[in-house]
């Protein structure tokens, strides 16, 4: 029932995710950041299995860290992403597998463009205007369809969001009372409200 | 021929190792290691589990459940309290359980699923935060603390393990309550209740809970939702255990009877629904 | 046409499907429980040993409960094979703990060690529900009671196996005397104790078929053990 999603703006990606933590019919907390940041640039959100999301989440994080340490450059979007969908393709034919959906979000220096990525957890990896995992899909696509654009400003982006979580909160049995919204540009990560 | 004697060479190795292992696992100096466990040969360890685990094989192995525990933040620390009843099926196999687990001086842990589950990663854990407090001279936060046994528990996810359990205490960022299960979930929070009486402990301290609350409210507060929980919930009953978390160090506050609460708080009043505070 | 032959019943586990019918346990039941007192415990079991889910009793006298090197008492009901492989793993490991430090380990460790114990075989556990009784640092009585994979608690007076659920109850109004009126806890001498623990195997032969043939008391004092043998119901 979780709702992760995302889309491109001009020089911007914008992303939300639900807030709740759930267990059988209670909620256990509404107010969790569903999402980790791999760099000062790049933000990867998850949803799935509780536990696994966490765990490889860190864990991507962790490396991407280590990688920047011993290489002294930073991860592209696309290369994270890359590294991500390896870590769990390859971790999918082993004994236990990770079941997490994740979409991951950047703004790359070099192009000066920012990037979305949408990755399941049976390792696939799809670049995209705009994502969403679940239930969310259902509800958002048409909306995406209707209205994304690839130029849109940061006022367009903060309404089209606003529109998203109205319908979800209009349409969406799950009673989601709250949405963390965060944006990723060339000034880094940062929460906003909407 | 060099291939085969290097393979029949580390065979040999590996048997030694395994009776040094085999010999030496009882000494508690070899201790700093995680703990182990006896397997069974089967391919498959969840359907194991699930097999001697149900109600249908004829020697079904009853694991202790059954629980209300809360904990809740307010301005003079945490409340932390619990039930006692333990049960076996719809038997009731001890009513003195003390599902408030003392990790040590500063942190509370509590029980809610596999009894036996809780108390020996709780015990491990007390054993971990001790060698941390000696390796790195100053005590462990409740952060790292609930993470090494988050982290402990991931490791046998979905091998049947079942703990519901909050890691209360105060350390140098305030007070904090994290909330782990055997999922693997890990999270802080202001107020938690873990168990089958848990919804019903929500109900009376979402409506009756005040940030400022003075002391002796909060501990009312906290008995009150446990008794409220005991009495629409069969598998949590017996006593409500009451622990208070402070700078420095927990206190525990008190024990009592939910029947003798039953009596106590049947003709009280009842608080008008106008004046209680609901949390948003 | 119904026989009225008693039938063992089949069961599958569900890992046949998989490939693999392990299923290492049967119930070899019987009754197991223990007072604790100011200065003594009383711990006591059937000699009975019944054949699984048919009925079929193998044995009148077979002990279950031990006496141990440090002077305490463990009783084991459920499965037999697993309940012996614990005493003999505790046992062995009293007696490793005598050579490293020279002195016998107390009961309360003893109940910590059997915790873990049983605890490290969570995934595949002792199909055995144990008792423990023996003497505290202090000389009080102390009976600790278990479930299959550790988790245990001191307590006064507590029964177990397949006439626990019998006795139990006796127990918590006997010893505990958990009344109506409130909770009366009287201090018991040993002749009470022994008393109320006979009548406890005796109505519990009567109602429970894989309890009887014949209690054996294990009275626990700071003088030793002593054993006592009494007859049950042997139908």
């Amino acid at each position: 029932m979780e709702c992760i999603f995302g889309f491109t703006g001009k020089d911007f990606v914008m992303t939300a995710t639900d807030s709740t933590v759930a267990q059988s019919i209670l909620i256990v907390k509404s107010t969790e950041d569903k999402s980790r940041a791999l760099s000062k640039r790049i933000l990867l959100l998850f949803a799935g299995e509780s536990g696994d999301t966490v765990q490889f989440a860190e864990f991507i994080q962790r490396n991407v860290r280590l990688y920047e340490i011993r290489n002294g450059v930073e991860l592209s979007t696309k290369s994270a992403a890359t590294f991500t969908r390896r870590e769990l393709a390859d971790n999918l034919r082993s004994r236990k597998q990770y079941s997490v959906n994740l979409i991951l979000a950047g703004y790359d220096l070099t192009t000066e463009l920012p990037s979305l990525y949408q990755l399941d957890y049976l390792g696939s990896s799809v670049s995209a205007p705009f994502a969403a995992h679940g239930y969310a899909a259902h509800f958002l696509f048409s909306i995406f369809d209707r209205y994304h654009r690839p130029d849109l400003s940061l006022e367009e982006a903060k309404a089209l969001m606003k529109m998203c979580v109205g319908e979800l909160q209009r349409r969406f049995l799950v009673n989601l009372s709250h949405f963390t919204v965060k944006v990723v540009d060339k000034d880094g990560i940062r929460e906003i409200a909407i | 021929m060099n291939s085969i004697l290097n393979e029949f060479k580390s065979t040999s190795a590996l048997c030694e190792e395994e009776l040094h292992d085999s010999l030496y696992d009882w000494d508690t100096a070899n201790g700093f290691a995680l703990p182990t466990f006896e397997f069974p040969a089967v391919h498959n360890l969840n359907r194991f589990m699930k097999d001697i685990t149900s109600a249908s094989a004829p020697c079904q192995i009853e694991i202790q459940h059954g629980t209300t525990t809360l904990a809740f933040k307010f301005k003079s620390g945490v409340i932390v309290a619990a039930d006692s009843r333990a049960s076996q099926g719809n038997y009731v196999s001890t009513s003195s359980v003390k599902k408030i687990i003392e990790i040590n001086p500063f942190l509370l842990g509590t029980m809610a699923g596999g009894a036996a589950d809780c108390t020996f990663w709780q015990r491990e854990l007390g054993r971990q935060c001790r060698l941390y407090e000696l390796r790195n001279k100053e005590r462990i936060s409740v952060a790292a603390a609930s993470k090494l046994l988050a982290n402990m528990i991931y490791r046998y996810k979905g091998m049947g393990l079942s703990m519901g359990t909050m890691v209360t205490g105060w350390d140098k960022t305030g007070p904090k309550i994290f909330y782990v299960d055997s999922d693997g979930t890990r999270v802080d929070g202001e107020l938690f209740s873990v168990g089958s009486g848990s919804p019903f402990a929500y109900g009376i301290i979402d409506n009756g809970f005040d940030f400022d609350l003075d002391v002796p409210s909060a501990i009312d507060l906290g008995k009150r939702a446990i008794y409220h929980a005991t009495h629409r919930d069969g598998a949590s009953g017996g006593t409500v255990n009451l622990y208070h978390v402070k700078p420095d160090g927990w206190a525990r506050i008190g024990r009592w009877d939910v029947e003798d609460l039953h009596w106590e708080f049947q003709d009280q009043p009842k608080p008008s629904p106008i004046n209680s505070s609901v949390i948003g | 046409m119904d026989s009225f032959l008693p039938v063992q019943v089949s069961w599958t586990p569900q890992t046949a499907a998989s490939g693999s019918d392990f299923y290492p346990y049967t119930n070899n039941a019987g009754t197991v429980a223990g007072i604790s007192g100011g200065d003594f415990c009383v711990m006591a079991a059937d000699t009975r040993q019944s054949f699984g889910v048919g009925y079929l009793i193998n044995t009148r006298y077979q002990p279950k409960m031990f006496k141990l090197s440090n002077g305490s008492v463990l009783g084991t009901s459920g499965f037999y094979a697993d309940g012996l492989t614990l005493i003999k793993r505790i046992n062995q490991r009293l007696e490793w703990y005598k050579h490293a430090h020279d002195k016998e380990m107390s009961t309360p460790a003893l109940a910590q060690l059997l915790s873990i114990t049983l605890y490290s075989k969570r995934f595949f556990p002792y199909y055995a529900r144990v008792l423990l009784g023996g003497l505290d640092l202090e000389g009080h009585g102390v009976v600790y009671g278990y479930d299959s994979i550790g988790s245990y608690e001191p307590c006064l007076a507590r029964a177990t196996g397949s006439g626990g659920s019998l006795i139990q109850p006796f127990l918590d109004n006997q010893i505990y005397r958990k009344t109506p009126l409130g909770i009366l806890q009287a201090p018991h001498t040993l002749d009470q104790v022994k008393a109320v623990m006979r009548d406890s195997f005796t109505s519990a032969t009567e109602r429970d078929i894989q309890t009887g043939d014949y209690l054996e008391l294990f009275i626990i004092t700071a003088q030793g053990v002593d054993v006592e043998k009494y007859d049950l119901r042997k139908d």
